[in-house]
């Protein structure tokens, strides 16, 4: 048996027209969508995207030694080294070449090379029509460090994760703990 | 009269649902017997995802083979590595620090409702309703750049490691989670307003994949799809792990084990999670974020940038994995779809010798015959809805 409540509630679609007044309601708030190609979001530091291999600003060539630890840990498999000698016996990087498309942007390479030598940048818009744009070589991965991480930003990359410098979070007085907010909603 | 009998005789219709189908939640192929509109028979065909992640797993490190968990549930990629993680270190023998812990238990219940979120979306959407759908891919977001702000990725994290996790949390992040867990009751509300009473979406769901509490337990179910049926019965109560035994929260049980009452279960769990994210922000103690064991845990980026030892340390573990001791361990985790469970055997290198994932989603497909037997063709759509499967860990 209905309750006479229960009765008019039915007969008078009391819950579909509250779940219209709602949505009539959100008619007069702000969208929440973005128009996307035209105003892009802004990645946050420390975004894992697109490789790029550390320039050496004394040198301006690539800090990367050739030490292949990167290949070993990355997951995929899918970092090739090929590296030789020089006359007084120093280890040179002939090639360093990553393959995009098999990457799982874990960020492991960056989190094993004990360099810094190779970081991934904010950039994530690097869709192409051929499988060859998507095979970094050295020569490309340097450039995409001079595109996206020149100055400031390249500075400040390794400071902010890979278990960082202690200066940053390492210290338990500058560590994040709860603290009231003031104009929380 | 043997002609007519013949012109005029019925049987049952073979019909293949999927594996390209939207409702479906990827590449899940049924077998549907039916007569007339009438489901007699389901027979759900798997493995059209299958990426022998468990092999894969095998030829890495413990290290290595992290990433791999995250590809194993797509949508809640940090339970699983959460559940990956525990694994690894009870058979390393080695535990979390207790900030680490509550940063990994708070970021757990994150992608917890930012699964449920698109188990309940979804679920609502495939029987008919756009707007529930919209409107809770706002909160998803917000969740899902919260995990970038964290650790620079938005859907495969890799965040938690073996022994504690990646980086610490900064103070931005901390606020606007919390932010975050203010607002979040008033989105519920939202949902709840538009969904929980409305006849269309009772109608479609009220009595419709029932199973007693008995059944569940005899077909293996898990997490929510068992607890609609009123089996108290969760991973994170029951054994621990991380600070779960730290912070208070209840189980929500349903009672007729409908898709109603799953429904409800999940609706609560929301609730549930976002008071355990606001207690670990709360009680998030000052100190380490990864264990102090060298001998299995990578060095701090800094001292190996600095010294000798450190680096030559790094190079051995990541070269070698971590040399767990001989001896196999299970440990199941709470994932948002039900218990997650971790088979290693190790035989003594860095290597796992055999590792196998117990996922709930394989577990729950099978068990979609049994619901969807004597129902509508259409109440095969609310089946696969409610017993929330991904079939990335399905077929693994
Ligand atoms: S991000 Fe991960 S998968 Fe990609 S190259 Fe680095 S280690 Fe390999
Ligand atoms: S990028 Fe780093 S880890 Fe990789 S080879 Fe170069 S120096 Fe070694």
């Amino acid at each position: 048996m209905k309750t006479a409540k229960e009765f008019l509630k039915t007969i008078f679609f009391i819950e579909i027209l509250r779940g219209l007044a709602l949505t009539l309601s959100r008619l007069f708030t702000h969208a929440v969508t973005r128009r996307y190609p035209k105003v892009k979001r802004p990645a946050q530091p420390g975004f894992r995207g697109l490789h790029a291999l550390v320039r050496d600003r004394d040198t301006g060539k690539e800090k990367c030694v050739g030490c292949c630890l990167c290949a070993a840990y990355c997951p995929s498999q899918c970092i090739y080294i090929y590296t030789s000698e020089d006359e007084d016996h120093k280890k040179i990087v002939d090639r360093y070449e990553i393959e995009v498309l098999r990457c799982i942007f874990c960020g492991f390479c960056v989190e094993a090379c004990p360099f810094g030598a190779i970081s991934l940048t904010e950039h994530y818009e690097y869709s192409d029509y051929s499988r060859d744009a998507f095979y970094m070589t050295k020569e490309r991965l340097l450039s995409n460090w001079d595109k996206y991480m020149a100055g400031q930003k390249g500075e400040g990359y390794f400071r902010k994760f890979w278990r960082p410098m202690s200066e940053d979070f390492g210290t338990p007085e500058k560590q994040a703990t709860w603290r009231k907010i003031q104009n929380a909603k | 009269m043997p002609e007519v009998e013949k012109i005029l005789e019925t049987r049952e219709l073979n019909v293949n649902m999927g594996p390209q189908h939207p409702a479906t939640h990827g590449v899940l192929r049924l077998v549907l017997d039916i007569d007339g509109e009438r489901i007699v028979n389901v027979k759900p065909v798997v493995g059209y995802l299958h990426r022998g992640v468990e092999k894969l797993g095998e030829n890495r490190t413990y290290f290595s083979a992290l990433p791999l968990s995250d590809r194993l549930d797509y949508i809640s990629t940090m339970n699983n590595n959460v559940g990956y993680c525990v694994a690894v270190e009870k058979l390393l023998g080695i535990e979390a620090p207790e900030r680490a812990k509550f940063i990994r238990t708070m970021v757990a219940e994150m992608n917890r409702i930012s699964n449920h979120i698109i188990a309940l979306a979804t679920h609502i959407l495939d029987i008919g309703a756009t707007t529930p759908f919209l409107y809770s891919f706002r909160e998803r977001e917000w969740l899902l750049d919260l995990f970038e702000m964290l650790c620079g990725a938005r859907l495969t994290v890799s965040y938690p490691r073996i022994g504690g996790v990646r980086n610490d949390v900064s103070q931005e992040f901390l606020d606007s989670l919390y932010k975050f867990t203010e607002e979040f009751p008033s989105r519920i509300n939202e949902y709840e307003t538009l969904i929980t009473e409305n006849r269309v979406w009772k109608k479609r769901t009220v009595g419709i994949g029932v199973i007693s509490a008995e059944e569940a337990i005899n077909w293996g179910l898990t997490g929510p799809t068992l607890r609609g049926s009123g089996v108290n019965y969760d991973v994170r109560k029951h054994a621990p792990y991380d600070a779960y035994d730290k912070v208070d929260f209840k189980v929500p049980l349903g009672k007729n084990g409908d898709c109603y009452d799953r429904y409800l279960c999940r609706i609560e769990e929301l609730k549930q999670s976002n008071r355990i994210i606001k207690q670990c922000i709360e009680k998030l103690p000052k100190g380490p974020i990864m264990a102090d064991v060298p001998k299995y845990v990578l060095p701090p980026k800094d001292n190996v940038l600095k010294d000798m030892e450190h680096l030559i340390h790094q190079f051995v573990l990541i070269t070698k994995g971590p040399t767990a001791p001989e001896g196999e361990v299970y440990v199941s985790t709470e994932v948002p779809k039900g218990e997650l469970g971790f088979y290693f055997v190790s035989d003594g290198t860095g290597r796992p010798y055999r590792m196998r994932v117990r996922s709930p989603s394989f577990i729950h497909v099978s068990v979609l015959p049994r619901l969807c037997a004597g129902h509508m063709v259409a109440d095969v759509i609310a089946n696969i809805g409610t017993i929330d499967i991904v079939l990335g860990e399905c077929d693994r």
